[in-house]
């Protein structure tokens, strides 16, 4: 049984859900080195498909993560105007990160030969940890008490 | 204030002796959107405008103002 109210309850997991989303999203940024390591190990195809499904759990936190085990009325109060206007600030801040990974990828093209694979995991992955840090840090910032 | 919105909430939040928290709960939304409309950060809709208005016993016009000169 739960002893916090539904505001009580809105307010902790929208801390918990911006913490998380500065965390998923920096270690998704911070763990690039390590994907792209050569480290002799012949596991490609099994880091393609740990990549594939971690980049679709991340993009589905940054499209519902929010109280969705709390019932509707949680719900509403996490995903509120000012959560879902960050939201589309965030994914706006990721489109374009993207849009400049690839530009820049394009560009880098000309001098080396880009495995089409590695190109699509760098854009994607600007685009979702960038809107997930944004995200993550819009809501610190509109949680944080003046 | 974005948008040339500008608002007296906190003002009147200290009048009646509420925290944010006992204002979102009159209103129907969360501390969230109290705290950055009080600060801000956000230009709410005019549906929680009006709600917060509602709340307070106000007209909406008396706790929003255009941030201008003309305003």
């Amino acid at each position: 049984m739960r002893t916090k109210s539904d505001h009580e309850m809105a307010e902790t997991v929208s801390r918990r859900r911006s913490v998380m989303l500065i965390g998923l999203g920096a270690l998704l940024l911070a763990g690039q080195p390590l994907y792209f390591a050569n480290d002799g190990i012949p596991a490609a195809q099994l880091k393609t498909v740990a990549w594939l499904g971690w980049s679709l759990v991340l993009l589905a936190a940054l499209a519902w993560a929010g109280g969705n085990f709390f019932g509707g009325s949680v719900r509403a109060l996490v995903e509120d105007e000012i959560a879902v206007a960050n939201r589309a600030r965030a994914c706006a801040a990721g489109f374009w990160a993207a849009m400049l990974v690839a530009i820049g990828l394009y560009g880098f093209s000309l001098f080396d030969n880009l495995k089409g694979r590695e190109s699509i995991h760098l854009v994607v992955t600007a685009g979702i940890g960038i809107a997930l840090l944004r995200f993550g840090l819009l809501e610190r910032r509109a949680l944080h008490d003046a | 204030m974005p948008e040339g919105l500008a608002n007296v909430l906190r003002e009147i939040r200290a009048e009646r002796d509420l925290t944010q928290a006992a204002l979102a709960e009159l209103v129907g939304v969360s501390r969230k959107t109290i705290n950055t409309v009080e600060n801000g950060i956000f230009v709410p809709s005019t549906l929680v405008a009006l709600r917060i208005a509602r709340a307070l016993g106000r007209p909406v016009e008396e706790i929003f103002r255009l941030d201008d000169p003309a305003g």
